[in-house]
């Protein structure tokens, strides 16, 4: 396996970023896949190129584990396109996957399931770029990078996540996921581009005959809109954003109860079936002194483990990945409520009164 | 960019001839952009790159929406010009596959210049069958020359009379009027990425909700001292006024919300304490989360799930 010092950061390309913007906004809200093109180049993971997954693959009912990078149909696709994206001088490795997001709730046994499936090959150089299209709606583009950390994967392979397990690895919640630092990047043509593209259009040399034509210009057909500073970022409907992250908390938060209802029953089974072998044990002990007295061979005193079975212990996996989620919601809110209360403050600031 | 002027008939339709009625033209800024990057792949002694547009056109084919494109490897020499049709045929079904509503539109070229090469590609694009016929399809340039600015043009066809051997290779390029576009979301995107426009290594980093709302305070105060300067400037009698700026501007203003300061002071502190009661919830829970997992591991087991509900209660109140 790949050291995890290999991918130091990601650098992903304006082509890049509105693709995933573009597909993610055109089905939204439902969760979008695709693919992720580039080289890695000392260290530096460049993201050259992303296609989307089929909306449907075929010979495949379309459940939302069919439309994720491991399916048959969605392998047989993403080959067929980076074969095609070569003879085009596409950068054609496979560098990883995306995935869109509402409010940062990605991090689910599917989406372990899919970075692990990239994580487990040879020399692997992946990342999983996660967007999220709401609060990219805020204003910004909130696209994050992630991989397993080595330990993780070690813990992975084995697929065992039992307490004794989780000790030996030292992998605590925190531990699941790594986020690797993202920048943009844009090509000289793209900065023309962009250049160009902020120049305002040119004033009308002429004052204006009256309101209406203030409001709605007639100059058909209507210049470029310049890319300006827009102002979703001044929005101050803020409710419906702490609303929706109280719901997923919470939803999280009954998503452990469960998980720790389960624990806690496997605690008690366990502790019950100890105490029935511990009498048993004591049983078998005084039988046995019985025997000796008698001068009788003694009875094995191992048999317990043939008469008694010990519960198994439920896999932590699912308990630490809603740890983990509730911690991103956690610093997710501290982001929202950060800003928002700046815009209060100014707010307050800036209205008069009467 | 700059754009030239035209005018646009609707010519009566010839026999055989695709429609070649007035035509408005969108083009999305993610095809731009997939399209420079083509350009900049291309092969150092190929003078231009072609691909396929796609997209989705309005119901009566009078406004064509350029949404996606990729790129078609294609050879050029003085005297042929060779395409890779079966290339195109291939990713054009796979780019159906996932996403079955954009369809072929036109095509694009990395280079203004318009040839016999061009129509011939141009009437391919357009043919019955694998084209776009009977609609119109699409040609866009895009020039991408250093030390000049970067030029669209968008063209529909028409066939010219000329003897049958040679209407194969040869149409009339008609210029149609284009518009550039973005949806809101894919502004913002262009919004951050433009951040680095101004940077030597032509990167942005650290994206960051508050860096945005800093843009839009600084952008919003500029825009609030432009027009103070303009009225005082009209004060001073040095412009023109305007009544219908003044209208504008006193309409505007009067959109302020009239509130008692009383009044406000309570909204104010009622939506703060909402806001700092989720971020300390939020907080708490993630300390307990983090204490439940600490005690599991230490314990072996997890530890009785943090009593977090009922607080939780409260933040619903609103």
């Amino acid at each position: 396996m790949a050291d995890i010092s290999t991918i130091k950061s990601v650098r992903v390309d304006a082509l890049v970023a509105l693709r995933i913007v573009k597909h993610a906004t055109g089905v939204y809200p439902t969760t979008v896949y695709g693919s992720l093109l580039g080289m890695e180049v000392d260290g530096v993971l460049q993201i050259t190129n992303a296609f989307p997954f089929p909306t449907s693959a075929e010979g495949d009912d379309s459940s939302s584990s069919a439309l994720t990078p491991k399916n048959k149909g969605v392998m047989w696709y993403q080959n067929e396109m980076i074969k095609c994206l070569r003879e085009v001088n596409v950068d054609a490795n496979n560098v990883g996957w995306y995935q869109s997001t509402t409010l940062g709730n990605f991090i689910n046994s599917n989406f372990i399931e899919n970075q692990a499936h990239y994580q487990s090959q040879m020399n692997e150089r992946t990342v999983a770029l996660i967007y999220d299209s709401t609060r990219s709606a805020q204003g910004g583009l909130a696209i994050k990078a992630y991989r397993l950390t080595p330990q993780f994967m070690v813990a992975y392979k084995e697929n065992k996540f039992s307490s004794e397990n989780l000790i030996k690895h030292n992998l605590t919640y925190k531990d699941i996921l790594q986020e690797v630092p993202l920048t943009l990047y844009n090509s000289h043509l793209a900065i023309s581009l962009l250049h160009q593209l902020s120049i305002p259009p040119q004033p009308p040399s002429n004052l204006p005959v009256s309101v209406s034509s203030l409001t709605n210009p007639p100059t058909y057909p209507q210049p470029n809109f310049p890319v300006s500073t827009n102002f979703n970022a001044l929005d101050l409907t803020i409710d419906p954003i702490l609303e929706k992250s109280c719901d997923l908390i919470l939803e999280s938060i009954e998503a452990h109860n469960t998980e720790a209802n389960n624990a806690a029953y496997y605690q008690r089974s366990l502790a019950r079936e100890q105490t029935k072998i511990t009498a048993w044990q004591q049983k078998r002990k005084t039988e046995n002194s019985v025997r000796a007295a008698q001068k009788l061979p003694p009875l094995a005193e191992d048999e317990w483990q043939k008469l008694f079975k010990l519960p198994q212990e439920p896999s932590r996996l699912d308990s630490l990945l809603i740890s983990r989620q509730v911690e991103q919601y956690a610093r997710q809110v501290d982001g929202v409520t950060a800003t928002s209360s700046a815009k209060l403050f100014a707010l307050n600031g800036g209205i008069p009164r009467f | 960019m700059d754009r030239e002027s035209f005018i646009h008939l609707t010519k009566p339709v010839a026999a055989g001839s695709t429609t070649a009625s007035p035509l408005q033209v969108v083009i999305y800024a993610q095809a731009l952009f997939a399209i420079l990057d083509h350009s900049l792949r291309r092969s150092p002694d190929q003078e231009r790159v072609i691909g396929t547009l796609l997209g989705v056109r309005s119901e009566d084919g009078s406004e064509i929406e350029i949404r996606n494109c990729f790129a078609v490897g294609h050879n050029e020499s003085q005297e042929q010009v060779e395409v890779d049709m079966d290339y195109h045929k291939q990713m054009y079904n796979l780019h159906l596959k996932a996403n079955p509503k954009e369809v072929l539109v036109g095509w694009y070229a990395t280079s203004p210049e318009l040839n016999t090469f061009s129509a011939l590609i141009q009437n391919f694009y357009a043919s019955n069958g694998d084209g776009t016929h009977p609609y119109p399809a699409v040609h866009l340039t895009v020039s991408s020359n250093p030390g000049k600015d970067i030029t669209c043009r968008t063209y529909i066809s028409s066939s010219v009379g000329t003897t049958a051997d040679r209407a194969a290779d040869s149409c009339l390029f008609v210029p149609v009027p284009y518009e550039i576009k973005y949806a809101e979301t894919e502004r913002n995107a262009l919004e951050s990425l433009s951040l680095g426009k101004a940077s030597s290594d032509r990167q942005v980093s650290n994206i960051v909700d508050i860096h945005s709302l800093e843009a839009g305070i600084i952008e919003l105060l500029e825009m609030v001292s432009r027009v103070s300067n303009y009225v005082s400037q009209i004060l001073a009698g040095e412009t023109l006024p305007s009544v219908a700026i003044g209208q504008a501007l006193l309409n505007t203003l009067n959109l302020a919300p009239k509130v008692d300061a009383s009044e406000l002071e309570k909204l104010f502190n009622t939506h703060l304490q909402d806001v700092l009661l989720v971020s300390y919830l939020a907080n708490t829970i993630r300390t307990q989360i983090d204490l439940s997992n600490k005690l599991a591991s230490t314990v072996g087991t997890i530890a009785t799930p943090p009593k977090t509900d009922h607080k939780r209660q409260q933040k619903e109140r609103d």
